[in-house]
């Protein structure tokens, strides 16, 4: 198994179009890493650059200590599963697996061995005679993953292969899929748009937007501790709640002023804020870590609002809040009835706030870290 | 008595059904092409079924329209093609003009679009635009090239390069003294060349059809490119192989433009020169007497022999499978 290393690499289309710039990422041994990002922000050129099907406009890509930049895919050792799964309508199941280990030219008494094996594995040994067309969509999906694996590649790359599957098949795939790399140990990266998908399967998530790689971290480094505005827009349903604020001193104690109100600022902000100078700041929180209470009592971690919409979700409630003008997501549980209209009082959990700067959109932690 | 009921049951829906599709948007729908089917197609087979039951010549319609000789335009005919000399190698040639060029044309464009396929995208273009230049050029210009180039005096390309490499010391009749292998190549090149492009654009929008996925899939798993032509190129081209070979095939059978100029001009023999829709052309136009009556009796032949070989190809190529099995609207 291999360590896949990406060093500077930049990736500039004959059209002039940059698809990825500067892209510096390692993948451990036997590691499920996502790349995450919006459609066209480069993650599936920075797949293919590792597939080989790209090459690179400057920078190289190690697999272990061997230097694949300029190799074909061929010599790459990669297995490589594409969204629509590329199955080749014209073989049956069985020759659609068996078609890599032709190419290599191995005895066809061995080629069986390894179908059967990988078939079984990904429980489709009962559709080997099929054509790719009488085959349900998770099926079809299998067969893609089994024609990868079954040349026992040193790198799994995934091209979003479950958006193509309806939302309930994909959530089922998605734990099957994760179980299956891990039994396997098989260094894997996976490409999707889905944040969910990411948050759920892998083991590190690479954050791509704009052909740039913007944070790589675990889902809960990713999720609790975004690098950027962008980061804690892009992951989480609903979304991170971002409002404007200002900070002010008063008793030698700082606060944040959001919407005219006073909250405390959060503890651990509050070197970083004096070290930086801190003035104009975008308050970040999720909406699972905001409480609603029917009023407010003066305690300074709360700020006043209207209810705007409700959106009951069957296991708790969505309520949208005005807050002077913005609009703010909370989660609630079911059994706090709300009006519309109603005055709140919304008091996000100090600890989880994370704050911006509004000019360059990076977290203030990462600011000071830059700094240093 | 039951059998008479249910055969008046049958006319009666018949008639029924015809009474409903004139009714229907589909008839107007499909009136344009109908008319033109019946003017242009039905009208002139009946009229040449007509004509070869007809001793007409010349012609001359008024005194022989009313004739009537049964089948003896269609017995001198098959006597002719088996008698005659010099009908006889007019059939030969028709035979290996249509096998050869066929398999030029087929074969030549399934490697002009996969070769093209495999290029670059500039020079893929220029490569296609390059070889649909035959197609661009007039007729009668086209057959001037070729014409000037196998011309049988010094002035003639082909003879001049080969006479200035040392090659020959003097030139050559390549239509008229090399029989029958000189006229041959050369109706068969000057028309396997643009037949070419026809295939090549079906196969290159049928190629550029196929998912890139597919070629990248078989890429990565270390696939070359003839590995990838045969697995998956030309097995997912089958179709599209079955309707160009037929395609060809009917309109090689009756084109005769490019020869006939080309024999016109003395450019190759007549006889092994010439195909069989171009004599029916010479028969019924341009002969000193023209046996109209014949030529019908020829072409009705020609007709059927095009339907049976048509026919006879999509079965053997398994046309039926195709629309048997419906991918569009499931």
């Amino acid at each position: 198994m291999v360590v896949v290393r990406l060093m500077n690499v930049t990736k500039v289309f004959r059209t002039g179009v940059v698809g990825v710039k500067d892209i510096n990422l390692t993948v451990n041994h036997k590691e499920f890493m996502a790349l995450l990002g919006p459609s066209g922000s480069g993650k599936s050129t920075t797949l293919y650059l590792i597939a080989g099907i790209y090459r690179p406009s400057s920078g190289k890509i190690f697999f272990d200590d061997r230097d694949v930049t300029n190799l074909p895919p061929k010599d790459r050792n990669i297995g490589l599963v594409f969204q629509n799964w590329a199955l080749y309508p014209h073989m049956r199941v069985y020759d659609n697996i068996a078609f890599p280990l032709r190419i290599k030219k191995l005895p066809e008494n061995e080629i069986r061995k390894k179908v059967l094996e990988t078939a079984k594995m990904l429980r489709i040994e009962k559709l080997l005679n099929r054509y790719p067309w009488q085959l349900s969509g998770g099926q079809q999906q299998r067969v893609a993953i089994a024609r990868a694996l079954v040349k026992e590649p040193d790198v799994l790359l995934l091209d979003e292969p479950l958006s193509n599957l309806d939302a309930q098949l994909r959530i089922s795939v998605r734990a099957e899929l994760k179980r299956l790399q891990k039994k396997l140990g098989i260094t894997t990266i996976y490409v999707t748009h889905d944040q969910a998908e990411a948050l759920a399967m892998a083991d590190r998530i690479a954050v791509i937007n704009n052909g740039r790689i913007i944070q790589i971290g675990t889902p809960e480094q990713v999720y609790t501790k975004p690098a950027t505005v962008f980061v804690g827009g892009f992951l989480g349903n609903p979304p991170m709640n971002f409002i404007e604020g200002e900070i002010v001193e008063e008793k030698g104690k700082l606060y944040i002023v959001i919407a005219g109100q006073k909250i405390f600022a959060p503890a651990h902000y509050e070197p970083i804020i004096r070290r930086g100078g801190w003035r104009k700041v975008v308050v970040g929180f999720r909406p699972e870590d905001t409480m609603i209470l029917p009023e407010c009592r003066d305690r300074n971690e709360c700020v006043k609002g209207r209810v705007y919409a409700v959106e009951p979700m069957g296991r708790e409630y969505i309520v949208v809040a005005d807050l002077g003008g913005e609009l703010v997501k909370a989660i609630v549980p079911r059994t706090l009835v709300l009006t519309d209209d109603q005055e709140i009082c919304l008091c996000p959990s100090l600890e989880k706030i994370v704050l911006f700067d509004p000019k360059t959109e990076k977290s203030l932690e990462v600011l000071a870290a830059e700094k240093e | 008595m039951t059998r008479e009921v249910s055969g008046d049951m049958t006319k009666s829906n018949l008639f029924s059904k015809i009474k409903d599709f004139i009714h229907s948007d589909a008839f107007i729908f499909l009136l344009p092409a109908i008319i033109l089917i019946i003017v242009f197609y039905l009208i002139p087979i009946v009229v040449s079924v007509y004509m070869s039951f007809t001793p007409l010549k010349n012609w001359n319609i008024a005194r022989y329209i009313h004739e009537f000789v049964g089948f003896e335009n269609y017995w001198r005919f098959f006597y002719m093609v088996t008698h005659d000399p010099t009908v006889r190698p007019i059939f030969i040639t028709t035979v290996v003009f249509i096998l050869v060029t066929l398999a030029i044309n087929v074969l030549g464009g399934l490697g002009l679009a996969i070769a093209t396929f495999f290029m670059g995208e500039r020079e893929a273009s220029s490569t296609q635009l390059l070889w649909l230049l035959p197609r661009m050029t007039p007729i009668a210009v086209y057959s001037m090239i070729w014409y000037y180039f196998f011309h049988g005096s010094a002035i003639g390309t082909l003879n001049s390069i080969l006479m200035s490499l040392g090659i020959i010391h003097k030139p050559i009749d390549w239509g008229q003294s090399i029989i029958p292998w000189g006229p041959w190549m050369i109706i068969i090149f000057v028309n396997g060349l643009v037949g070419v492009s026809y295939g090549m654009i079906v196969f290159t929008s049928a190629i550029s059809n196929i998912p890139k996925e597919l070629v990248i899939a078989a890429r990565v798993d270390g696939a070359s490119n003839w590995s990838i032509t045969k697995n998956i190129l030309i097995p997912l081209l089958k179709w599209h192989i079955v309707y160009v070979t037929t395609w060809q095939m009917l309109s090689l059978l009756t084109t005769y433009d490019h020869i006939f100029l080309l024999v016109e001009w003395g450019l190759v023999n007549r006889y092994y020169g010439t195909t069989w829709a171009l004599y029916i052309y010479n028969m019924a136009f341009t002969a000193a007497e023209k046996d109209l009556g014949l030529a019908a009796a020829a072409g009705v032949i020609l007709v059927i022999v095009g339907a049976l070989l048509g026919l006879l190809a999509l079965k053997i190529l398994g046309f039926e499978k195709m629309v048997k099995e419906p991918r569009g609207d499931i």
